[in-house]
């Protein structure tokens, strides 16, 4: 039973984690290499905001989580990724990785890199049988995930403003001639994003620890996004899991220091025998 | 005489700072009519289109003079979301549908709330839409997207569509097909309409007015009937005579005169 | 000849000129003057600065060739550091082999690894080339890691080297190395601007800017996309192998990510396509670091203390990233254009076009 709610947590951290890089993928062909270093400072913002409430409502951290999203995610895209609009593929791809050292520096240079472990209700804890322990922040977690992603996939598949988004990741010129609001698309996109990975982040936080070690997360939600495809938001969930099985069953059955590997790992068999991911689309790999 | 929906006036268009595309273009586009801009390869048709709906930055141009008026007011560089929500719709040459969306979703794209032109009233136009309704753009073929094109661009409550090329790359009996389907829009709908075309005869055919362009600015105007009808139009557009009896340029008195000794 | 502007060539022959106007001639010839006194009037904490820039330009010409010129992108560049690295331990510790044959089986290893980690661009463009080069950094740091554990004197030490000879001489004073590494970049160097406007040049950039049209028009996309990998890893192992006997110290702690994205940095600040602009973005993201330190002496004492200073130098270095991506996409090189042309055309100056009243 251990075993499930370990592998439960740690699917919805990198589901979210790799749900944030295929909705930026879509909306603007962009890889964020900063997903990990963003999802780590998200939870150290969800963190100080706790502190500054006294821990008894959560709900204030949420309200710091949601703000940080939206002014984090909509600087990111109004500030740099929309004036690199029309410039080659590597463009982004560097401008994220510049992003993430300035976010890596934040946490070193704010909050002193100290290991920080969020703890919100952990008190009553919910005995299950086998043994173990769900304390109500890993309901929640889960709770909150599902959401998420119901939410989410409601939101795309239903809505025009769903419609929107991916025609605009397709092509933004077409979509601005067609009277939609690429900018507003776009900062959109980042902030869902940007609160995925803060979701994550505080997830993360709650179960391990954040410092700048725990930034080595975004690799596993890259990963877990390659595996489902990463123009595939059910293949996040789908990919999410699969690294999650993979690193728990890492740990337990052969080598916990290989766990930590593991997802590179995963990225090399993925890359060589089915790079587009379970889910994505095969023409994906041609568009970049 | 009805009213001008659009006046161009003496544009001049400038590309990367040093190229001018088009100097001193004047046009007008009353209301409710068909005007056909035609011209050959890189005579500045698009470059107009392009500077009327708004994207000229995103080619890195800029107009440098002359004004463009829609409804009496200046809509010199606006943003083109801005000209789109105002009614100047654009369909441009290349990239004109969602490859990626069905056509159903291509054209829910473009709907924005309930305007005068329904979606069902849009697949009337064009019934093989509708067949092909749930079928990803990018597999449809070149008229089929033609007509998407358009559909999605009534869709967007136009008052004057800009088309950029219809006929490009289409088979001369499906050109025929679309530009009846254009002319019945036009004047059911009482949709303004500005067509850039290259192929001149389909474009005349249809039109009420039309402007010639050459190396950036207009050379000749007026009634379509009577440009169909001009020998200078005929000879330089139309294939000297009726389409399908093309003349050999020998036979063409003009061009012998203009015969080189040194090659 | 008339007088053409500085950035343009009017035929081949120009084209293919390294140096066409005399007084970049001149300014070349006065650098390697300057280049060849400097030790003389310096601190030793100097000439070390001096040896680092040169060690990382060694590294970012590498880097310039495959991303900058063969628009390849790639993450992987700290492991073939790496691979310098932990060559040189092996040879040199375990089988006791000369400097000189040292550094000959880095750069032929280099070149090997270049071959196998330049398969993938094979397959994949962009995005996809950029995540598989990620996917072989962490295979060959974990191998490296591994080696580490089980052949160091512990997990997180690291592996000394001594001192390497050539003949008589012995590289330990920084100033023999000045010289050493100062004579190596200037072959280097030329090297690179040698294949770089030849052939391989020529193909490269094609590849770059358009690859399927390259392919139409014959260029063989396997041959080059390899050598270029190749040349880039050969570079970078050389430059890992100098720099494991310059520090005396090899451990796998110091190829991370991070030095990859270093890397990035100084062909991004220094101008993606061009050899100068390699030289210069390596200085100075190399002496970035020290300069803040310097800055701080301006700053508060307690903002010394903690690690605040090493905040802002990490974050140092991605902040150059993004306002050089966003604001001097083309980098220092392209900055150094603007100013030579500017005195070019003086006193003429070009005026833009008026702006039309909007």
């Amino acid at each position: 039973m251990e075993f499930a709610a370990t592998v439960a947590i740690l699917t919805c951290t990198y589901s979210l984690l790799a749900a944030g890089v295929v909705i930026l993928y879509k909306a603007g062909r962009v890889v964020n290499f900063a997903h990990g270093e963003l999802a780590i400072v998200g939870g150290y913002v969800f963190y100080t905001s706790s502190l500054m409430t006294d821990a008894s409502s959560p709900w204030l951290a949420v309200l710091g989580a949601v703000i940080f999203s939206v002014v984090m995610g909509g600087s990111i895209y109004l500030g740099m990724m929309r004036r690199v609009i029309g410039e080659p593929f590597y463009v982004p791809i560097l401008l994220t990785i510049g992003i993430a050292i300035v976010l890596k520096s934040a946490i070193i240079v704010i909050w002193r890199a100290n290991h920080v472990t969020i703890d919100i209700g952990v008190a009553p804890a919910l005995r299950l049988a086998g043994g173990a322990t769900l304390s109500y922040m890993d309901i929640a977690s889960v709770v909150l995930t599902i959401a998420f992603f119901v939410t989410l996939y409601l939101f795309l598949s239903r809505t025009r403003t769903g419609v929107q988004f991916r025609g605009t990741a397709e092509n933004p010129l077409l979509a601005s001639q067609r009277g939609v609001n690429v900018n507003f698309v776009l900062s959109l996109a980042w902030v869902i994003a940007t609160f995925a990975a803060t979701l994550s982040g505080v997830l993360y936080g709650g179960r391990a620890f954040l410092s700048t070690e725990s930034v080595t997360i975004g690799l596993a939600g890259l990963t877990a996004a390659l595996v489902g495809g990463l123009d595939s938001l059910r293949g996040a969930v789908v990919g999410g899991f699969v690294v999650a099985l993979a690193q728990y069953l890492t740990v337990r059955l052969i080598d916990p220091v290989l766990s930590e590997a593991l997802p590179f790992l995963i990225l090399l068999v993925m890359m060589t025998i089915r790079p587009w991911g379970l889910f994505g689309t095969v023409e994906e790999l041609d568009r970049v | 005489m009805s009213m001008n929906l659009l006046e161009v006036r003496q544009l001049e268009v400038v590309y990367h700072r040093v190229a001018t595309a088009i100097q001193g273009v004047s046009l007008d586009v009353p209301e409710g009519s068909l005007v056909a801009l035609i011209g050959t390869n890189g005579a500045g048709k698009t470059t107009t289109l392009r500077a009327i709906s708004g994207f000229l930055p995103s080619e890195d141009a800029e107009i440098t003079d002359g004004e463009i008026v829609y409804r009496k007011k200046r809509v010199n560089g606006r943003m083109p979301d801005y000209l789109a929500r105002n009614g100047i719709i654009l369909v441009p040459e290349r990239d004109k549908v969602f490859a990626t969306l069905s056509v159903r979703e291509n054209l829910e794209f473009a709907a924005r709330g309930k305007g005068p032109i329904t979606e069902e009233r849009v697949l009337s136009y064009f019934p093989r839409l509708s067949e092909r309704s749930h079928q990803l753009a990018g597999y449809l073929s070149g008229g089929e997207k033609q007509m998407l094109a358009i559909g999605m661009a009534l869709l967007c409550r136009p008052e004057l569509l800009l088309i950029d090329e219809l006929s490009l790359g289409l088979a001369p009996i499906a050109v025929k097909d679309l530009m009846e389907r254009l002319h019945r829009i036009n004047k059911e709908l009482k949709l303004t309409i500005l067509l850039v075309e290259q192929n001149a005869h389909a474009a005349l055919a249809i039109a009420d007015y039309a402007y010639v362009m050459e190396g950036g600015s207009i050379v000749f105007y007026g009634p379509a009937a009577e440009l169909r009808s001009h020998p200078d139009i005929q000879e330089f557009y139309l294939g000297g005579a009726e389409q399908g009896a093309a003349k050999s340029y020998r036979e063409i008195k003009q061009y012998r005169r203009k015969r080189r000794w040194w090659g | 000849m008339s007088r053409t502007p500085t950035n343009l060539r009017i035929s081949y022959l120009e084209a293919n000129e390294v140096l066409p106007r005399p007084y970049q001639k001149v300014a070349v010839a006065l650098l390697l003057v300057a280049a060849v006194v400097l030790p003389a009037g310096s601190s030793t904490f100097f000439v070390h600065l001096m040896n680092l820039c040169f060690l990382a330009s060694i590294g970012a010409l590498g880097l310039a060739i495959l991303t900058g010129y063969c628009g390849q992108i790639s993450l992987g560049h700290a492991a073939f550091l790496a691979i310098g690295g932990f060559t040189t331990v092996i040879l040199s510790t375990s089988l006791h082999l000369p400097f000189a044959a040292v550094l000959a089986a880095a750069a032929l290893i280099g070149a090997f690894i270049g071959l196998l980690v330049g398969l993938p661009s094979l397959r994949f463009r962009g995005v996809y080339l950029a995540i598989s080069t990620l996917a072989m950094h962490y295979s060959i740091i974990f191998l490296a890691t591994t080696y580490q554990a089980k052949f160091g004197p512990s997990a997180t030490a690291g592996i000394s080297i001594d001192d390497p000879s050539i003949g008589f001489l012995t590289l330990s004073d920084d100033r023999i190395w000045y010289y050493f590494l100062l004579l190596l970049l200037v072959v280097v160097t030329a090297g690179c601007i040698n294949l770089v406007r030849t052939r391989p040049g020529r193909a490269w950039m094609a590849i770059r800017d358009r690859d399927i049209a390259a392919e139409a028009l014959g260029v063989d996309l396997t041959r080059y996309k390899l050598l270029a990998f190749m040349v880039s890893a050969t570079l970078a192992s050389i430059s890992g192998c100098l720099m494991a006997y310059y520090s005396n110290v090899v451990t796998v702690e110091k190829y991370t990510l991070d030095l990859a994205v270093t890397y990035v940095a100084m062909i991004v600040v220094g101008g993606m396509g061009s050899i100068m602009g390699a030289l210069m973005g390596a200085i100075f993201i190399t002496l970035l670091p020290f300069g803040i330190d310097a800055l701080f002496d301006f700053l508060p004492r307690s903002w010394r203390f903690g690690s605040t200073l090493f905040g802002v130098q990490v974050g140092a270095v991605g902040l150059c990233i993004i306002l050089f991506l966003l604001f001097e996409p083309k980098g220092l090189a392209e900055v150094w254009r603007r100013i030579e042309v500017y005195f070019d055309r003086w006193p003429f100056r070009y005026r833009p076009l008026e702006r039309a009243r909007r």
